[in-house]
């Protein structure tokens, strides 16, 4: 947060879209918990797509999900478009 | 160090009556077969916390002490995460951590040497003792592993670490697998079998369900023990159980989404409030509760919770503060987020202004900064941040330097210049300078948004800041612009800023120390004290005091050294509270110091055992080696030379630095008393690694060393014979002789003065007595008026030679003659009844004796003794006479027998 230092965050290598899924329906609710990823689920499964700043960031977020105990079934880098498309056709897309 | 320790961290949580009986889990393996680590390794809410609670009650039962710490995020930090395990440690097994604790208060400690000193208290405990470190997830990373490991390699057997984490440790898990040192509880092993299912489910709940029904909940949970306990709180009270059950497991949905959702959805209104607006707060108490919520039922509430196991786990024996389930917390807030997005802000500013008002700063300062009030905050810190570095808790305030925005900070002067003062002192140097020169800007032209808490503080700005600036420049090696600086700082001081002239004054002294004008740093240091004085802040002037008297030891004043001492016991003496101040400790081994230096060994011995009896919390940080350094000299005047060495090897692993230059440092020291045992190859290895030269520049700050060099090539003379590293001795000497001169530092100059009356001997032989007597002579005149003895005795037998010629030169000198009856004890005759001998040794015999002990061949012996070879021979033939021996060393091995090597007593 502090702006003194010049910010060297966005090292273009690290930063990138990832699609985590998850084993188990996350409630919609979660969406405002993961803020820039996008939350949509499908039978017995959820997906959360959206930018990544670093590998920090990434890890965090690995980190926050493994805190509420949810199973992790993969991780995923993509390409930015994929991010904002919605998921694989069977998916039924239910996020808020 | 770290901010005052939470207590409730090192709450042991009881075993909750309602837990289902597991016995595959529970039964361990005697505490004898137990491995070094036992590690329960599993997602949130598999029950780790509750079967480490039950291992715990059970190994208490057993007689084993518990050591326990709940970690959380904070205790990434090493020296907070070393302060609550030492602290744990500590309150199992009193006294394991006094030391180590002492040595964490201080700035930049060794983890390693805090670890040293508990494994030496613990493996003197043969009692068994089980450290738990909970929630180790929230510690883990490179920073802590690797201290762990250390411990966890050095353990004592009867010591045993069991940790309790989400994700595997960063430790050498495959190593103490291989090993058999490792024993794992994992998810699946924690997992509810159908048989645990249903004993919880009917027997410890009450619940009376089906089997059917119970195979639907295990299948679907799969023996999640959270997901079985949200579910059973579901079910309490239900009539339509079965109907719920089979709605559950045929529904996808993450189990703990959709049982959570139930449970709270039965609650009425306004405990659903509660709960979801609570969630927020990582410790619940009943105030807290209530100013978060607005409400005054805060603390019925969380009984209630309580009473009906919802989630809460409680932190302490009264019941006063609480904290949710971990997993249940998560939930909540995932609720609140979505259901009241506008409240989130409001519910942490209100937890941050009752923290605030309880004087519980980093947790307010933590939910303002998540409420988004960064100007609360800013208040928050801008007022505790000065008192916090003053109280060395510069950590605490490091971090919040990057939790607030750079452009909130430059508006606010006060709060600048306090962390800079934290980023200097945790030896952030990079950018302070810009801080400054952009701070100074700023109070040349307010802008008209600047905020000032307490307008008093701003006129004392300037003169913190030059202070910085000189510490800068100190750091970066700049001894003349930091005296600059430091003068400047004294000059901009506010009146009444006692404080800043100290620590202005002592930046200046340590420069001036640096370069070796000990006068210009006595000046400083007693600014320093003086300032320090009057600002009330004794205990550092207790710290500053060591400092000044080592001053005047240098520069050969041990009455002034005395009066330091004495006027700091004094001092502390008028404004202890509740026991001696912390650094009386070292004051007193102070005093001990000189009386040894003086020759009185019985009241250097009297105030070592007082040193003693105040027990280490009175000691500064460095006391744990000046301690060691200190009995060190005494066992080697009582002849125990391997002892000496022994402890000052363990100084040596004890040593803490300060700011102050190492002037003497311990490998030195020990360099010395290697030679005085005529280990000299092991001393030639020190001056290698030093790595140290008689040709080098000589500065103040190598002296010690230098000299020790000198005396190193003074004894391989005595034992080889080599004129060549004599004349190099002699050489080195007598440049150092000079700069110690020139210096005005006596203390140094009288050391050099006797070895180069030694060295002379040595050159010239029994021929020209009267040059080596001639040098003697100055040492003593210059060390009479201050009544030193031992740097005189100290060196042996060629001393005591040359003590007896000027004594028989001049019989009315009364020191001289005090001084040579000072060596007698050395050299006194074992009386003749204890020796054991029907024909007793000679005092004379029992000086070759020692001498045949050590490496030295006969000509060195004859050159220690200024003898001739032939007399030598005449006292070895009689000693293996007397002893009934007839070699070298079988008279060695029955002397150490009749214990005749030692010193007489």
């Amino acid at each position: 947060m502090n702006t003194a230092p010049p910010s060297r965050a966005a090292e273009s290598d690290e930063s990138g879209c990832y699609e985590i899924r998850l084993h188990g329906r996350l409630d919609p609710r979660w969406s405002t918990s993961f803020e820039a990823m996008s939350l949509t689920t499908g039978e017995g499964f959820t997906l959360l797509r959206g930018p990544v700043v670093d590998q920090a960031a990434l890890h965090g977020l690995l980190h926050r999900l493994r805190d509420i105990g949810v199973p992790l079934i993969s991780v995923t880098r993509i390409a930015p478009d994929d991010a904002t498309r919605p998921p694989h056709h069977h998916d039924t897309p239910t996020g808020a | 160090m770290p901010s005052p320790l939470v207590r409730t961290k090192l709450f042991i949580p009881s075993v909750r009556p309602e837990m289902v009986s597991r016995p595959r889990l529970l039964d361990r393996p005697r505490a004898s077969e137990i491995p070094r680590l036992t590690l329960v390794s599993a997602p949130p809410g598999f029950g780790k916390t509750s079967l480490l609670a039950s291992w715990v009650e059970a190994s208490r039962a057993a007689g084993r002490a518990v050591a326990w710490v709940s970690l959380e995020e904070t205790e990434q930090q090493p020296e907070s995460f070393w302060t609550y395990v030492v602290t744990a440690l500590d309150d199992a097994a009193p006294g394991v951590g006094a030391s180590a604790l002492t040595l964490l208060q201080g700035a930049h400690p060794s983890i390693e040497t805090v670890l040293t000193l508990v494994l030496n208290e613990l493996i003197t405990r043969p009692e068994g003792l089980d450290l738990v470190l909970d929630d180790y997830h929230c510690a883990d990373g490179p920073a802590i592993a690797a201290d762990v490991s250390f411990l966890l390699w050095h353990m004592p057997p009867q010591v045993h670490l069991v940790i309790g984490t989400r994700a595997d440790p960063a430790l050498p898990l495959g190593r103490l697998r291989a090993r058999g040192e490792l024993v794992e509880v994992r998810a699946a092993d924690l997992r509810f079998t159908l048989a645990e299912t249903a004993s919880y489910l009917n027997e410890a709940v009450g619940l009376d369900l089906e089997a059917g029904d119970i195979a639907a909940l295990e299948g679907r949970t799969e023996g999640w023990i959270a997901a079985l306990q949200l579910a059973a709180l579901s079910l309490r009270g239900r009539d339509d159980g079965a109907a719920f059950i089979a709605g559950f497991a045929g529904d996808d949905r993450y189990v703990v989404d959709y049982l959570v959702e139930e449970v709270i959805g039965r609650q009425p209104d306004d405990i659903r409030r509660f709960l979801l607006e609570t969630s927020i707060l990582e410790r619940l108490s009943g105030p807290l509760c209530d100013a978060v919520t607005c409400r005054d039922d805060g603390r019925l509430v969380m009984e209630q919770l309580d009473r009906s196991n919802l989630f809460v786990v409680p932190l302490d024996d009264t019941r006063q503060w609480y904290r949710y389930h971990h997993l249940f917390a998560d939930v909540l807030r995932a609720h609140l987020l979505h259901e009241h997005p506008g409240q989130v802000a409001d519910l942490h500013r209100r937890a941050a202004q009752w923290y605030a008002g309880h004087d519980e700063l980093v947790p307010a300062v933590r939910h303002a900064v998540a409420g988004g009030d960064v100007e609360l905050a800013a208040d928050v810190i801008e007022r505790s941040a000065i008192g916090l570095l003053r109280d060395r808790e510069e950590a605490t305030v490091r971090r919040w330097v990057d939790d607030l925005p750079y452009d909130v900070v430059r508006r606010r002067p006060v709060l600048a210049v306090g962390f800079i003062g934290a980023l200097m002192s945790s030896g952030q140097l990079e950018g302070v300078d810009e801080r400054l020169d952009d701070l100074e800007r700023v109070l040349a032209d307010p802008p008209a948004d600047t905020v000032v808490l307490e307008p008093s503080v701003l006129a004392r700005l300037p003169g913190t800041m030059e202070t910085y600036r000189a510490a800068l420049a100190l750091a970066r090696g700049k001894p003349d612009d930091t005296v600059a600086h430091a003068d400047r700082a004294v000059a901009l001081a506010a009146p009444g800023d006692d404080l800043t002239v100290a620590a202005a004054s002592a930046l200046s002294g340590l420069a001036s120390w640096g370069s070796g004008d000990l006068m210009a740093a006595h000046r400083g240091y007693s600014a320093a004290v003086e300032g320090l004085r009057r600002a009330g802040n004794y205990s550092d002037v207790l710290g500053c005091s060591i400092t000044l008297a080592d001053l005047q030891i240098t520069l050969g004043r041990l009455d002034d050294a005395v009066s330091i001492y004495e006027g700091a016991l004094r001092l502390a003496a008028e404004h202890e509270v509740g026991g001696p101040m912390r650094g009386t400790a070292d004051m007193v081994l102070g005093l001990g110091q000189i009386a040894f230096e003086r020759g009185d060994l019985e009241a250097a011995a009297a105030h070592l055992r007082r040193v003693e009896g105040l027990g280490e919390q009175c000691g500064l940080p460095q006391h744990p080696y000046r301690w060691r350094v200190a009995r060190a000299h005494l066992l080697e005047a009582e002849g125990d030379l391997a002892g000496a060495v022994a402890l000052l090897e363990e100084a040596n692993r004890v040593y803490v630095g300060d700011f102050s230059p190492d002037v003497r440092p311990v490998p030195a020291q020990r360099a010395r008393m290697l030679v005085r045992q005529g280990r000299l190859a092991e001393a030639r290895g020190w001056g290698r690694e030093a790595p140290l030269s008689a040709d080098d520049e000589l500065h103040y700050v190598r002296e010690y060393q230098h000299v020790t060099l000198a005396r190193i090539l003074l004894r391989q003379q005595a034992a080889q014979g080599s004129a060549q590293e004599l004349q190099t001795a002699c050489g080195l000497l007598e440049r150092l002789r000079v700069a110690a001169q020139e210096g005005g530092r006596t203390g140094t100059l009288i050391e050099i003065l006797a070895l180069q009356a030694l060295a002379y001997l040595a050159r010239h032989g029994r021929h020209d007595v009267p040059g080596a007597l001639a040098l003697l002579g100055q040492a003593l005149r210059l060390a009479e008026p201050q009544g030193y003895v031992r740097v005189f005795v100290g060196e042996g037998l060629p001393m005591a030679t040359l003590l007896e010629a000027l004594v028989r030169e001049d019989p009315s000198w009364a020191y001289a003659r005090r001084l040579l009856e000072a060596t007698r004890p050395v050299s006194k005759p074992v009386p003749a009844r204890d020796q054991g001998l029907v024909d007793p040794l000679s005092g004379r015999e029992l000086d070759v004796l020692r001498l045949l002990a050590t490496d030295l061949d006969g000509p060195a012996i004859a050159r220690e003794l200024v003898v001739s070879l032939n007399t030598v021979r005449t006292h070895t033939k009689s000693i293996y006479a007397k002893l009934g021996v007839n070699s070298r060393r079988a008279a060695v091995t029955r002397a150490a027998e009749l214990q005749l090597l030692t010193r007489a007593s």
